[in-house]
Order: structure tokens, then C-alpha cells, then sequence
């Protein structure tokens, strides 16, 4: 009995192995296969895209050979969703990202003739947020301007990655003019999101279009004015400063700190000066006070009735830093004469 | 006029085909290879007029590469293209005796293309 069950389980073991060496065999065969497609594609992309730059008009292909290139490498329109394109796609957009200049401005062209022609336009029509989002980064990174209608519905998806994708798309092919679709804004935009938008703007569309910029005042999302204002401080817009001052004294924290570090970063004339002295007061947030007192007193001539005012009026350390103001530029009295008026003041208390 | 020649050594088979051809139209005889240990014994007889190549490969350091490349290749000139451009390591390798340049990803062809022109034109 004892042996009869040591030989099942010796067969039932040899079975098990032989399992796992057919398929390691089986996985081995493919990889190796599949790894001499991928090649293959490489190689033959490598040649298109070579000769394409910089080949000699006889080596040039024709987009008919192109294509029959593809085709044979198993790429064509009429499967859109299989390994090869991806991977091809995947050449393509590093290709793109690692090249700079006059050739880089070649091969948009070039990619804009050769397969894989809708791949990932047919993405934005799947189910999935991962494949739409990537659809779009796609389009985008490959300039394909012309699937632009399909992207601009997406800018609102409930999704947040879709939505980011599809607005960063937006402003690399309409720029200036895809402020336009500010106003309407429906999501939160994540300081991440701007700082994103507002470098990919600067870095495509150096020349400020002041006019659509105007026509998105109207936005009032938060995330919209806070967009806005970062872009009046990234091109350096001194004109607009009165649409960030406008929120200086906003409700909205971060809208406020935005408006802020947009102020901080101008040398402001003198009457917009005066405007932002008087709407300091009104600023809920005593860090933000600070903040922009810091700013005032190193980017203004003295006004030596504003710190006095603050000197009686602020929370401690804005007595504090109005007093220090006041010390260092020779008003010792002014400063003397507060805390005297408070040591008077607390006597009194005692004494009763 | 005899032809220039050119060493070209880049694991990435899409830049090198792209330097290949760019080396090419600039009247430049050119080897491409993908690794080091393609080289034969015949290409080490030859004095190149350039050398480009990468400095990331298995198995050996960037410096190691670099000096390994100098010792056993006859060249005129050597420039690095590679994707590995932080700036210590670009520091590192101009440090380096003999070397006219390095470039890192993102690409700049044009400058490179300048760059020949001003090399081919000097060894002339």
C-alpha cells in the first residue's frame, strides 16, 4: 500500500514538472518570437524616421512603401488596438521627446502621414479612463491637431485624469485661445493642473494674447481666477495687475495666496500701491498680512501713517514687524511711544 | 578627396540610425554599431576622423567606457550622445582629456550638425 502511494505521488510530481517545463518551453519560444517582432518594428521605424530626416532623395520611401512596410510588421488601420501599434506608438513618442529643433518640427510632419492613423483617437471612445487619458496624451504629444474636435467634449469628463489630459491638449493646440473654455469650467483644477497648463502654455505660445485673456475674466470658478492669475505672473503682465488685485482680500484661501505671490513677484507704481494698502486691512489670514507687509516694506517709500495705523490696529506680530518697519527707517518716537502708551495702560489695570 | 570616417556607437538603434544618416549626408564613410563588443579586428586598424557614442552600457562604467574607447580606437575627435545628462556626469566626462563634446536627450541635430562642420573643417 505504502509503495503503491509513494509511486502515485512520484507520477503525480513528474506530472507537475513536465507542466512547468512545457511552459517555460512554450513562454520561452514566444518571447523570443516577440521579441524579434518588436526588433524588427524598431529597426524598420528607425530607417523610416532616419531617412525621413535626413536620407538622400534616393532612399526616400514613398507613403505607399511606408505603409507596406507596416503592414508586413503587422500594423494596420484595421487593427488599431493590437501589441505591435502600441509598441509603435511607443517608439514614436520617444522619438519625439528625445529630439529637439528643426527635426523635431520634421517629424510631426512625418507623423502626420504614417499609420497608426486612428489608434488613438479610437481610444477616446472606449469605456475605460486609463485608455482615454492615453488617447489623448498621444494625439497630443504626437501634434495630431486634426482629432481635436473629439478631445474638446473630454475637458469636462468626470474623470480627473481624462480632464487634465484633455485640457493640457487643448492648450497645446488652441493656446492662447483655449482660455476660452475657462469660464465654463465645471471641476477643480489641481495646483499641479496649472502649474502644468501655465508651462506648457509658456513654452508654445511665448507671445501673450491679451485679448483672450481678457474674455476669461469673466470665469468665476475659483480655479479658473487662480489659472489666471498665475498666468498674468508667469508672462509678467504689469497691465492686469488690477485682476489680481481685485483678490487680494478674496474669502478663498488659496485664491488669496495665489493673488498674492502674483503681487510679490511685480514691482508696483505707486497708485496700485495705494490700492493694495487699502485693502490690507481687509485680508482675513494674519500669515498672508505678514506676507504682503513683507513685500510692502521692501517694495514701497515709506508711508509712515500706514504702519503707524498698523502699530494700533494689527494682530502682535504684525505690531511686531510694522514696529521693526518704523524702528529701522528712524521713527524710534512712533514705536517708543506705543509701548509707553501700553505700559500706561496695563498700570492702570493694576492699580485697580 | 578622401572620404572622412566616422564611428558610431549608440544602443539605441533609432538615434543611431538618425546620426548614421546624418553623418552620411555630411559625406562622412560611416560603422554603426550597437555595442562595443561588435567591433572587429579591421576597425581597429582604421584612424577615425570622429567618433560618436554613448556611454551607457552593461557591464562597465561611463569613465571606463570612455577611457576604454580612447585607448583602443585610433580618432581624431569624439564626441558623446547620450540619454544620461545629468549634470555631474556630463562634468565629469569634458573633464576628460580629448573630448569635443556631449550631448544628452532631448537632442539638438542641428547643433551637431554644426558642430561637424566645425570639426571636419579644422582636421582639414
Amino acid at each position: 500500500m505504502g509503495e503503491e502511494l509513494i509511486f502515485l505521488l512520484i507520477q503525480l510530481a513528474l506530472c507537475v514538472l513536465l507542466i512547468l517545463w512545457g511552459s517555460i518551453a512554450i513562454s520561452l519560444i514566444y518571447r523570443k518570437r516577440r521579441s524579434k517582432v518588436l526588433r524588427n518594428i524598431e529597426v524598420q521605424f528607425a530607417d523610416v524616421v532616419s531617412n525621413f530626416l535626413y536620407g538622400n532623395e534616393d532612399d526616400q520611401l514613398s507613403l505607399i512603401d511606408i505603409q507596406r512596410k507596416f503592414k508586413a510588421l503587422g500594423i494596420s488601420p484595421n487593427h488599431p488596438k493590437s501589441k505591435n501599434v502600441q509598441y509603435l506608438i511607443k517608439l514614436m513618442l520617444r522619438t519625439q521627446g528625445s529630439l529637439l529643433g528643426r527635426s523635431s518640427e520634421r517629424l510631426k510632419v512625418l507623423y502626420q502621414q504614417i499609420p497608426p492613423y486612428r489608434a488613438s483617437v479610437i481610444k477616446l471612445k472606449g469605456k475605460d479612463w486609463y485608455n482615454k487619458a492615453r488617447g489623448i496624451r498621444e494625439i497630443y504629444e504626437m501634434n495630431q491637431g486634426q482629432y481635436l474636435k473629439e478631445i474638446i467634449p473630454l475637458r469636462n469628463h468626470k474623470n480627473i485624469y481624462v480632464r487634465r489630459e484633455a485640457q493640457i491638449a487643448l492648450v497645446v493646440f488652441l493656446g492662447w485661445g483655449s482660455l476660452r473654455f475657462l469660464p465654463y469650467l465645471r471641476w477643480n483644477v489641481t495646483l499641479w493642473q496649472q502649474i502644468k497648463i501655465v508651462e506648457k502654455l509658456h513654452d508654445l505660445y511665448e507671445i501673450p494674447n491679451i485679448a483672450f485673456l481678457r474674455k476669461a475674466y469673466r470665469a468665476e470658478s475659483v480655479y479658473a481666477k487662480q489659472l489666471l492669475i498665475r498666468i498674468i505672473r508667469k508672462y509678467e503682465l504689469i497691465g492686469e495687475i488690477d485682476y489680481v488685485l481685485d483678490f487680494i482680500d478674496d474669502k478663498n484661501y488659496e485664491l488669496r495666496e495665489a493673488a498674492i505671490y502674483c503681487v510679490c513677484a511685480f514691482n508696483l507704481p505707486e497708485e496700485k500701491m495705494d490700492r493694495l494698502k487699502s485693502v490690507f486691512h481687509n485680508i482675513p489670514n494674519n500669515s498672508h498680512k505678514r506676507q504682503l507687509l513683507g513685500y510692502i516694506s521692501t517694495h514701497n517709500t515709506l508711508d509712515v501713517a500706514f504702519y503707524q495705523n498698523l502699530l494700533y490696529t494689527g494682530n502682535d506680530y504684525i505690531k511686531l514687524n510694522a514696529a521693526e518697519v518704523l524702528w529701522g527707517s528712524g521713527y524710534k518716537e512712533l514705536v517708543q511711544d506705543f509701548y509707553y502708551q501700553q505700559y500706561t495702560k496695563n498700570e492702570e489695570i493694576y492699580v485697580d | 578627396m578622401v572620404q572622412k570616417k566616422a564611428l558610431l556607437i549608440q544602443e539605441d538603434i533609432i538615434i543611431l540610425k538618425i546620426l548614421e544618416k546624418l553623418l552620411q549626408s555630411k559625406a562622412f564613410s560611416c560603422r554603426a554599431l550597437s555595442s562595443l563588443s561588435q567591433l572587429n579586428i579591421e576597425d581597429q586598424t582604421v584612424d577615425f576622423d570622429i567618433i560618436i557614442t554613448d556611454i551607457l552600457f552593461d557591464g562597465i562604467g561611463p569613465m571606463d567606457f570612455i577611457t576604454q574607447v580612447q585607448e583602443i580606437i585610433l580618432h581624431k575627435s569624439l564626441l558623446v550622445v547620450t540619454s544620461m545628462g545629468q549634470k555631474k556626469v556630463k562634468k565629469e566626462i569634458l573633464s576628460l582629456n580629448g573630448i569635443s563634446g556631449f550631448f544628452s536627450v532631448p537632442l539638438d541635430l542641428d547643433t551637431i550638425e554644426s558642430n561637424l562642420a566645425t570639426i571636419s573643417w579644422v582636421k582639414n
